[in-house]
């Protein structure tokens, strides 16, 4: 198999036509989606592809994306040894395998938590007029072209249902296997939902991987967060580098509800995370915490959107980011206060740690108030490592080199503490930021 | 040990020094004493390499060799060491983990092993309980959230474990009580020798009856107004700096 490339936009919009057409008659989804699938691919009819000069894509090149002629993986086996270096040590018997879009029994353990959840395929849960409901007004409204291809292609989505009042103790960890292809390029839509009743709570780690690479993974994530309900979770995408990965987490929070949520990316060609939050109802929490470490030609590219639909709501972001060598980093976050949305605190924090003359980052931070009882801020710093502390560390004898190594890595260690999950947080500090020492 | 002749430094083009000359022999104490803005800070941060001051003359020597040319790095493997009046926070950084690699760049230095996290336990162990800090500090990042009191407390700890030649202490006295004056007082005192020396800088007497100096140095408008004997910082606590300052 060889790669083709298409140049002109419409050439990649028929060449999507045609793999979904493709889908459609090979992977045969139920009967039951093929309404979501058709309304989705409708709706990618309408938005497009991005051209350059999309606000939404402002900073995310998608011209080599959209122009790479893609194919469907074939099912290709996964090593177990392989599944088993991915599985943090709090989730060993509480993981689901998810290969290439499609959910894997015979390579998941969840009996640790098999009690306290449902697992319910999609084409199962579109039966409750919910979730029904929900899949059909996010086609309806949806604005960010992948996710509506990730719709067009749903087939084997997955919901995960936290029932009312249960608290799950045991982290859950979703790991996403990209096989990825030896040679010509793939494409992947992994889908799931997660549910949390009234007063459920969960802990969650999603991590993305890949085989080898050759893949373009476009993922989508939905979080239905109930009436005081709370769900931490973490999701590390580490992919292979020669990859893309468009990912999308949009996540509706109810009454007094609360998501702790913190992003890791280690960077490939390029990954473009849309990040959707609606705080629909009175006094809903969120924290978004996220943290990049780029080399090489490495892309990353944030896309914030916090909704406070209701009063007495919170919302804050952290955003640490390392470029280095050609490397390019992007954040374009707007936190939106809605009409009535009173008493909303918000805060959102980019820092960006330059290392190279060559490495890129952008940020556009914003905010769009249209009520007048609030407390916003926003602040945005790019720069090169503080002299002060250099200075610290060289008079304890730590040589120029070292200070500046330890001085990078405290930068995103400071961010990595943050989150909840002791074995995440070692896997960065061995993992993450050991590309700080190639 | 210190030999500094007629230097001449400051900080973004203004002179701050005029003119210091001082000779600090092993197992001395030196107390540098005067007002605000008398240059007793720039000294400190000349002698170990602060790259935003500027050495505008004179020379200074550490054992033979010219200091002025070295890193403020080699500085520190020379032996120097100093105590900073404002010490940075670096989130991030681990105390415990920190001061390991301190000392293990200090061994490495001498052509020792470096030593493994359980070792260097045992001596951060003794360390810390000599100057009362609680373990947690060490969990802590680098003086990440420290009151002011513990942050010149961490100095003092990094100063016991990398056991300098020489010490500067910049205005270490201020931000402590009286009861964390005395245990870093004491600290120190346990660290002193024939073999090394220190030099104190500090704007109130205070700290001196607890750490005897063998020489006081008054330093005013970067000049050294008057040398003596400990007696020296008595008679300026009673009378103030005024009646030295040059008439110019």
């Amino acid at each position: 198999m060889t790669t083709t490339l298409v140049d002109a936009t419409d050439q990649a919009e028929l060449a999507l036509l045609n793999l979904h057409k493709k889908f459609m008659s090979e992977s045969r989804p139920a009967d039951a989606l093929l309404p979501l699938n058709e309304a989705a691919l409708r709706r990618f009819e309408l938005l497009k592809f991005p051209h350059r000069k999309h606000e939404m894509y402002t900073f995310a090149n998608t011209k080599e994306l959209v122009s790479t002629v893609f194919s469907l993986p074939p099912e290709t086996p996964v090593a177990r040894d392989f599944i088993k270096n991915h599985i943090f040590p709090e989730c060993e018997s509480s993981f689901l395998v998810i290969a290439d879009g499609v959910l894997r029994d015979d390579l998941s353990d969840y009996s640790a938590i098999k009690s306290a959840i449902n697992l319910v395929p999609i084409e199962e849960a579109v039966a409750q007029s919910e979730i029904r409901e929900h899949l059909a007004d996010t086609i309806e409204k949806e604005n960010d072209v992948f996710a509506s291809i990730n719709t067009a292609f749903l087939g084997q989505g997955t919901m995960i249902d936290v029932p009312r009042k249960q608290q799950v103790e045991t982290p859950l960890q979703i790991l996403h296997v990209s096989t990825g292809s030896a040679n010509g390029k793939v494409t992947s839509h992994p889908r799931v939902l997660v549910r949390l009743g009234e007063m459920a709570e969960l802990k969650l780690i999603v991590k993305y991987v890949g085989v080898q690479g050759n893949y373009f993974v476009n993922s989508v994530m939905d979080v239905l967060v109930g009436e005081q309900a709370g769900i931490t979770y973490a999701q590390v995408q580490e992919d292979a580098g020669d990859s893309w990965h468009c990912s999308k987490t949009r996540i509706l929070q109810g009454q007094n509800s609360r998501v702790s949520a913190a992003n890791a990316f280690f960077g490939n060609k390029m990954t473009r995370h849309h990040f959707e939050a609606h705080l629909k109802d009175v006094g809903a929490e969120l924290r978004l915490h996220s943290v990049s470490v780029l080399n090489n030609q490495d892309q990353v590219h944030n896309f914030v959107r916090i909704h406070h639909e209701a009063p007495h709501g919170t919302s804050a972001q952290v955003f640490k980011n390392i470029v280095n060598d050609k490397s390019r980093s992007s954040i374009d976050g707007t936190v939106i206060v809605n009409q009535g949305a009173q008493q909303t605190n918000s805060d959102q924090l980019i820092n960006n740690l330059m290392l190279s003359d060559d490495a890129h980052a952008d940020n556009k931070p914003n905010l769009m108030i249209f009520a007048d009882d609030v407390k916003c801020t926003h602040g945005a710093t790019v720069g090169q490592l503080d002299e002060d502390q250099l200075f610290y560390l060289k008079t304890r004898g730590l040589v120029e080199k070292v200070a500046k190594q330890l001085l990078t890595k405290s930068f995103a260690e400071s961010l990595i503490q943050t989150i909840e999950f002791p074995g995440v947080v070692e896997y960065l500090e061995n993992n993450l930021l050991k590309k700080l020492e190639a | 040990m210190l030999e500094v002749k007629n230097l001449r430094a400051g900080f973004d083009g203004s002179e701050i020094i005029k003119d210091i000359t001082l000779s600090v022999k092993a197992g001395e104490v030196h107390a540098i004493m005067g007002p605000n803005g008398s240059g007793k800070s720039t000294l400190a941060k000349v002698l170990v390499g602060d790259p935003s001051y500027e050495v505008m003359g004179g020379e200074v020597t550490f054992n033979g060799e010219n200091l002025l040319e070295m890193e403020p790095e080699q500085r520190a493997l020379k032996g120097i060491f100093m105590g900073f009046q404002y010490p940075v926070e670096i989130p991030g950084v681990n105390n415990a983990e920190f001061l390991r690699m301190a000392y293990n760049a200090r061994q490495v230095n001498e052509g020792k092993e470096e030593i493994d996290p359980l070792d260097f336990d045992d001596i951060l162990t003794e360390k810390m309980e000599m100057l009362s800090m609680e373990k947690k500090y060490r969990e802590r990042n680098l003086n990440e959230g420290f009151s002011g009191g513990e942050k010149k407390k961490n100095e003092i700890l990094q100063m016991a474990i990398l056991q300098p030649k020489l010490a500067v202490l910049d205005e270490t006295d201020s931000g402590l009580d009286i009861d964390a004056l005395r245990v870093v007082a004491d600290g120190v005192n346990k660290l002193r020798n024939e073999n090394n020396a220190l030099i104190l800088i500090t704007h109130y007497q205070r700290l001196l009856e607890y750490i005897k100096p063998d020489h006081v140095h008054v330093l005013s408008h970067g000049v050294v107004v008057k040398s003596g004997e400990k007696d020296l910082a008595l008679e300026l606590e009673a009378r103030g700096y005024d009646w030295l300052a040059p008439t110019n």
